[in-house]
């Protein structure tokens, strides 16, 4: 199976192995649906990066996946006056970590492009390695703030599955090296395939009782 | 790309300060059942809810602890103020969300804004 659509389908398909019918309405569904899509792009950005990383390729999906962290965010500010209550101080760790998650990911985008990354990085070790070191907090914050959240991933098992795919992603590098050369998909690929996953997602959940 | 990015947090900097420019309805904070801190505005009818058992919300009938309503001690005492936006969302979100695992239509389990109305309904 192609790899991109292996991680988006893995990731989809946790949030339908309990309570697959479950919905919170139309507008938070796709919301959160955008979200679990930016979740699977940003763990096959992982996946893919090894020694022969077409470094443009990747560069240009992170921009893709970015793009849905965004939306997903500003899917709730924009479209329910409550949501912003929900990240003020006061806010759940979990919404907080999920902040979090996403400023470091925009730092971990805009400091890999040179010349940012030659002002921040002596050297280029050090780039890769703090490239990674954010990659694994990153993944880490948006894992637990899906988790914890406790909506799309309520049995114990689910919860289980997602941190055993976010772990393998973040500490399996010496098998993601192994794997060779993997075609970076285009961002229009991932976003086709992202929207598709996204209304069966909404859809399933909203299917009329 | 950075001039974008930087766009986009302004924005959402705004959005947080100033609201949506977007959502209908906006939720007014306020020292509502004399909360000490403002608190949202809340929706409950009891009419909507006369299928569940009242014990499922009113635990006072069997532990013994407080009377009246809900907010009698739940924005007042020191002890469960604290707990209140978790104790309610859990009670009332966890309950419509199993009802939307059944298939049954129980309500918004997640529309913020479909509870934080502050319509005071019997």
């Amino acid at each position: 199976m192609n790899p991109l659509l292996a991680t988006l389908v893995a990731v989809f398909l946790i949030t339908f192995l309990a309570a697959p019918t479950m919905g919170a309405g139309w507008f938070w569904d796709t919301g959160n649906g955008i979200g679990f899509a930016a979740f699977a792009g940003l763990l096959y950005l992982t996946i893919t990066s090894n020694r022969r990383l077409d470094v443009r390729a990747h560069q240009v999906l992170s921009y893709a996946v970015l793009l849905l962290v965004i939306g997903h965010a500003f899917w709730f500010l924009l479209g329910d006056a409550t949501a912003v209550e929900f990240i003020k101080f006061g806010a759940p760790d979990y919404m907080w970590l999920g902040i979090v998650s996403l400023i470091l990911f925009i730092v971990l985008v805009t400091t890999a492009n040179v010349p940012d990354r030659l002002r921040v990085h002596k050297t280029y070790p050090s780039f890769k390695y703090w490239h990674r070191v954010l990659t694994i907090t990153v993944i880490g914050g948006a894992a637990y703030h899906i988790v914890v959240s406790n909506f799309y991933l309520g049995a114990w098992y689910q919860a289980l599955l997602f941190a055993i795919i976010s772990i393998g992603v973040c500490l399996g590098r010496n098998y993601w090296i192994r794997l060779g050369q993997i075609a970076i998909a285009s961002p229009a690929v991932y976003l086709a395939l992202s929207a598709a996953l996204i209304v069966a997602f909404t859809g399933i959940r909203n299917l009329p009782a | 790309m950075k001039l974008v990015l930087i766009s986009v947090l302004t924005a959402a900097g705004l959005v947080i300060v100033f609201g949506s420019p977007i959502a209908k309805e906006k939720p007014v904070r306020d020292f509502y059942y004399e909360s000490p801190r403002p608190i949202l505005p809340m929706s409950f009818a009891h009419e909507d809810h006369t299928t569940e058992n009242c014990i499922l919300c009113h635990h006072n009938y069997n532990d013994d602890t407080g009377g009246g309503p809900c907010m009698n001690c739940h924005t007042t005492t020191q002890e469960v103020w604290p707990l209140f936006e978790r104790q309610f969302h859990d009670l009332c979100r966890s309950c419509h969300a199993e009802k939307a695992a059944d298939n049954i239509d129980g309500g918004p389990p997640r529309h913020c804004i479909e509870c934080h109305r502050g319509d005071d309904l019997p």
